[in-house]
């Protein structure tokens, strides 16, 4: 048993305590910001608060919970976030995964790949939601005169310019695109740092060996990216579910692409309806939550 | 990840195609900085402005305090970025590597803080900077974003902090070394990409937040870009060749700082690095 | 002697300090405008109130740039009981909000028995818009409504006169888009998109019929009345006289093409006015004519009104000083100053007619029956909850996605439970 003086324990604690203390600041910031309001925000979901009503706070048990069961809706707002997160996540992995081996290429000068690997995530997010519904615009947008151009150039290819805000899957699709083009550069920032620790050594065994570039890909890449992959796939994930700037900046024909974050933002500060708001918050939390159990489940099992 | 593509051609094409992707949304800002409004909506639409000129940029500066916009958000977004990436530093090392009973639940809860919409939690958040008399201070948004980031930096350390193997970090300690002064000396360096790359994103994160900065800081003296870019709207005008100058003037600061920390990043792991 | 001389002496060095302090705890009232209220003016007025009122320090603080914005902000502060702001300026469809959330300072006491005399000597519209429970809650700025623009050199070239109803209009707008041949001229822009200005979209054929949407806090929808309203918009796209994509078209959209030249009929607010008339920027100078929006078949002109109102917070420390600088700022005198420096539209129909805002701003006199004649949006404290389930069947019917059957179903199941 080794002597425990005060100055070994100060200079080299017991791992448990040590932890604990590295801990300490990440708990007290957590406690501070976030246990309060979420705190309160699942306290409010039992009660009617309606602000703009000049009615008391009162207490409903599940009654916010049983309207949103049978909100069309807040169904339609689900099923639209839903698709998003469908869409868009596999979606930037894909993009993200090439733009991040493009970009790990040996160029000549690699700053205009990495810049412009950077730029979708220097622009504010608010602005890209606003630039891209221009760009869909169906008269002074870029996209509709691409097509123009595009349909003129080649004969007999049918190509017609849309109104694209005019139909909800044409704006889906739209919404979907710029949050792919917004986000991939997200995973491929995540993707790059994890191929950059990838040992060239490994694929020089590999080419040894006889792989051809597909396997080397599929057997030494792909793997060891998991890693990575998979704290990307979460935050992208909980980001489209979450998913607002975008889709209020192009905004579909009525209420048909409205997504759950923006049907919360509606309750809670338009409407002042912070009861409600705060049920809509706890199922989008519970939707988060079951989406990273499946992926954490997924991590543990692999790698039992 | 050499010689995936070995002909110089595909390799020009593949950074064209990147290059692309990435900047013609920049373009499209940059050139349309340099147009009049009434070019904006003509028929057929034009790219490159026929009539540049530069009187949006002279707006720009003149109707809003742009710099200083510019500088809280620098500010800001720079604190709560160091600030994050120390906490997290701390915690993730504690989860990755020391014996700890809690781990699982430790590291959702971290997690747990993105699974809220910011929107649900600003009046709450509100009402605490206000009875701490934070409001129209660089805290009221350095403490929130601060913890915003937790999460993402969190993991990504934790994640990259677990590929480091280690009997690097025992056979220091082996000669005397503290676990901190391992944690600083050996695993952040090894660390580094994941690092940078949390960097960057918790910085980016803290850049783009629009909700909180509106609510917090509307004192123009501490308001931050993305609020203050919003202001050159009229109540039914969106003069986009004004608010195409302003995010001009926003973003190429951003590029400039980024492309030096990462450019630093990438010399540092090719000198060094891991070996097998 | 000496004692007597020293007493004077402090006595008048006390007096001498306390009026000195008196004088420097002078209040400070801060005010909230947004950014497109134009502020410059607004501290010049700030200054005459400060000259007048030594006690006082006025503190502009501006904002959001659009009301929408503005409202999240106030919404969000508000909400936790924020004391720093004494005043701000609101959108005329606010005040029920406000008021019911109990945000806003009623503002009877400080007005008096003059109450109803002041409240009185505005356009009828806004005092109703500003009176909730019989309380004046807010007093108004100035003044918006939505008129009905049109090209005078075309209308005059095909000898035809400004239309008194729509369908007289479409007749119009298809007689000369066949006459011009450009394909560009549109023959109305209205406002399609899912904004506010929507809502007056669906208000005004229907109010024109006779109908009223909200009774005493209480859904009156007029289904039929609200159907053939939305049809008449439809039809319009269908015939060709609105552009097929209407749904994307918001308020300013409509300005800027018709300053282009494209647009035979607008339907807009005020400010386009100035806009039509600046030389530099404007194809359609000195060739625009405003009248009142026509009338659904055997209905009277409706329009919609618009403007904002001046409110002071319920949790300001310095009420009376601020219901103070709200009923100047809300009085003829400013209200013709903010006519003659910013082109706003005054709330006192006395101030039509004044000479100085007449050279200042010619079409007033044009203006004046229109404003008379316009209306107030359905006061009510859920307003947020109501314009966005309007709005939204509005854009769905313009883009096609609905029919207007199933539009006016959907407002009304909605509408009914949100003011049940």
């Amino acid at each position: 048993m080794r002597q425990r003086t005060l100055k070994s324990r100060i200079t080299d604690p017991s791992e448990t305590t040590l932890a604990w203390v590295l801990l300490t600041p990440a708990i007290l910031f957590l406690l501070l910001i976030v246990a309060y309001p979420v705190g309160k925000l699942i306290y409010n979901s039992f009660f009617d608060i309606r602000l703009s009503g000049g009615s008391l706070p009162s207490f409903v048990g599940l009654d916010n919970y049983k309207m949103a069961l049978e909100d069309a809706l807040f169904w339609k707002s689900l099923k639209n976030t839903v698709i998003i997160t469908v869409v868009t996540v596999p979606g930037a992995l894909v993009a993200g995964l090439g733009l991040a081996m493009l970009a790990n290429m040996p160029f000549k000068y690699r700053w205009p790949v990495r810049l412009a690997l950077l730029l979708p995530w220097a622009l504010p997010l608010a602005f890209v939601g606003l630039i891209f519904a221009w760009f869909f615009h169906s008269e002074y947008g870029l996209v509709n005169d691409l097509i123009r151009r595009i349909d003129l150039l080649i004969p007999g290819l049918g190509w017609q310019s849309q109104i694209w805000f005019n139909s909800p899957a044409l704006t889906m699709a739209a919404i979907c695109i710029t949050t792919i083009w917004k986000t991939s550069s997200f995973m491929a920032l995540i993707l790059l740092a994890g191929l950059q620790t990838i040992p060239a050594s490994l694929y020089e065994a590999a080419e040894v060996d006889g792989a051809s570039k597909w396997k080397q890909f599929t057997e030494v890449t792909l793997p060891l990216l998991v890693p990575s992959m998979l704290v990307a796939l979460i935050f992208r994930t909980l980001t489209a579910i979450q998913s607002f700037d975008i889709p209020y900046n192009m905004p579909g024909p009525g209420d048909e692409t409205k997504t759950l974050a923006m049907y919360i933002q509606s309750n809670t500060v338009d409407y002042l309806d912070v009861g409600y708001g705060s049920t809509l918050a706890v199922f989008m939390f519970l939707l988060s939550m079951a989406t990273t159990f499946v992926y954490l489940k997924y991590v543990r099992g692999d790698k039992e | 990840m050499s010689g995936l593509f070995s002909s110089k051609r595909l390799r020009w094409f593949a950074a064209a195609l990147v290059i692309l992707n990435g900047v013609f949304p920049a373009l499209w800002i940059l050139f349309t900085s340099l147009k009049t409004e009434t070019e904006l909506t003509q028929k057929p639409i034009t790219y490159w402005p026929h009539e540049p000129t530069i009187g949006n940029f002279i707006s720009a500066f003149q109707d809003q305090p742009l710099l200083t916009f510019l500088t809280n958000s620098l500010i800001v977004a720079g604190l709560s970025t160091l600030l994050s990436l120390f906490i997290s530093a701390l915690a993730a090392y504690a989860i990755a590597r020391l014996r700890l009973r809690f781990r699982g639940l430790i590291l959702t809860a971290i997690i747990g803080v993105s699974m809220f919409p910011l929107v649900t939690l600003m009046v709450p958040l509100f009402e605490i900077m206000r009875s701490l008399g934070l409001l129209n201070s660089y805290w009221a948004l350095v403490l929130p974003y601060t913890v915003l980031n937790l999460p993402i930096c969190t993991l990504m350390m934790v994640s990259f902090f677990q590929d480091i193997p280690r009997d690097i970090e025992n056979a220091a300690m082996l000669d005397g070394c503290t676990r901190l002064s391992a944690l600083w000396r050996i695993v952040l360096p090894l660390a580094a990409p994941g690092v940078a790359t949390a960097a960057i994103l918790a910085f980016v994160n803290s850049w783009d937040e629009f909700l909180l900065a509106l609510s917090m800081n509307s004192a123009v003296a501490y308001r931050t870009l993305p609020v203050g870019i919003q202001l050159y709207q009229g109540e039914f005008a969106f003069p986009w060749p004004i608010i195409s100058a302003a995010l001009v003037v926003a973003i190429v600061p951003i590029v400039v700082l980024i492309v030096i920390f990462q450019e630093k990043v990438v010399s540092g792991l090719t000198s060094g690095g891991l070996k097998g | 002697m000496r004692i007597t001389s020293l007493v004077l002496a402090l006595g008048a060095t006390f007096a001498l300090t306390t009026g000195i302090a008196a004088s420097a705890h002078a209040q400070t009232v801060k005010v909230f405008v947004g950014g497109q209220e134009r502020p410059e003016v607004m501290r010049e007025l700030f200054a005459k109130f400060m000259a007048a009122n030594p006690g006082v320090k006025i503190d502009l603080e501006t904002g959001g740039a659009t009301s929408e914005l503005q409202q999240k902000y106030l919404n969000t502060v508000l909400s936790a009981g924020d004391t720093t702001l004494d005043v701000f300026l609101i959108d005329i469809i606010r005040p029920a909000q406000y008021a019911s959330a109990g945000w806003i300072e009623s503002l009877d006491k400080y007005l008096g028995a003059d109450r109803d005399k002041i409240m009185g000597q505005y356009l009828p519209a806004y005092k109703q818009a500003n009176m909730v429970d019989n309380k004046v809650v807010a007093l108004p700025a100035f003044a918006d409504a939505m008129f009905l623009y049109y090209r005078k050199d075309l209308l005059a070239k095909y000898k035809l006169a400004p239309p008194k109803t729509w369908d007289e209009l479409a007749a119009v707008a298809r007689t000369i888009q066949a006459g011009e041949k450009n394909p560009e001229l549109q023959g109305i822009s209205f406002q399609g998109k899912a904004i506010e200005g929507a809502v007056c979209t669906f208000l005004l054929p229907y109010w024109s019929q006779g109908g009223e949407l909200v009774t005493n806090g209480k859904l009156t929808l007029d289904k039929p009345k609200a159907e053939a309203g939305l049809a008449m918009w439809r039809k319009l796209v269908d015939q060709g006289v609105a552009k097929k994509n209407i749904a994307e078209v918001a308020t300013d959209d409509t300005r800027k093409e018709f300053q282009a030249g494209n647009v035979l009929f607008a339907v807009n607010w005020g400010y386009a006015w100035n806009h039509f008339q600046d030389g530099a920027e404007s194809s359609v100078k000195d060739k625009v004519g405003v009248v009142s929006l026509p009338a659904m078949q055997g209905g009277k002109p409706a329009s919609c009104i618009g403007g904002w109102q001046w409110a002071v917070s319920s949790y300001s420390k310095n009420k009376e000083a601020s219901a103070r600088l709200v009923r100047w700022l809300s009085s003829p005198e400013v209200s013709k100053q903010l006519a003659i420096k910013a082109s706003n539209l005054p709330v006192y129909p006395s101030v039509y007619q004044d000479k100085e805002v007449l050279a200042a701003n010619g079409w007033f006199a044009d203006a004046l029956p229109v404003v008379q004649s316009a209306r107030s949006r359905p006061v009510t404290p859920r307003y947020s909850e109501v314009s966005e389930a309007v709005r939204v069947n509005v854009n769905s019917v313009m883009a096609g996605v609905k029919t207007p059957a199933a539009a006016v179903g959907e407002i009304e199941n909605r509408v009914k439970r949100i003011l049940r």
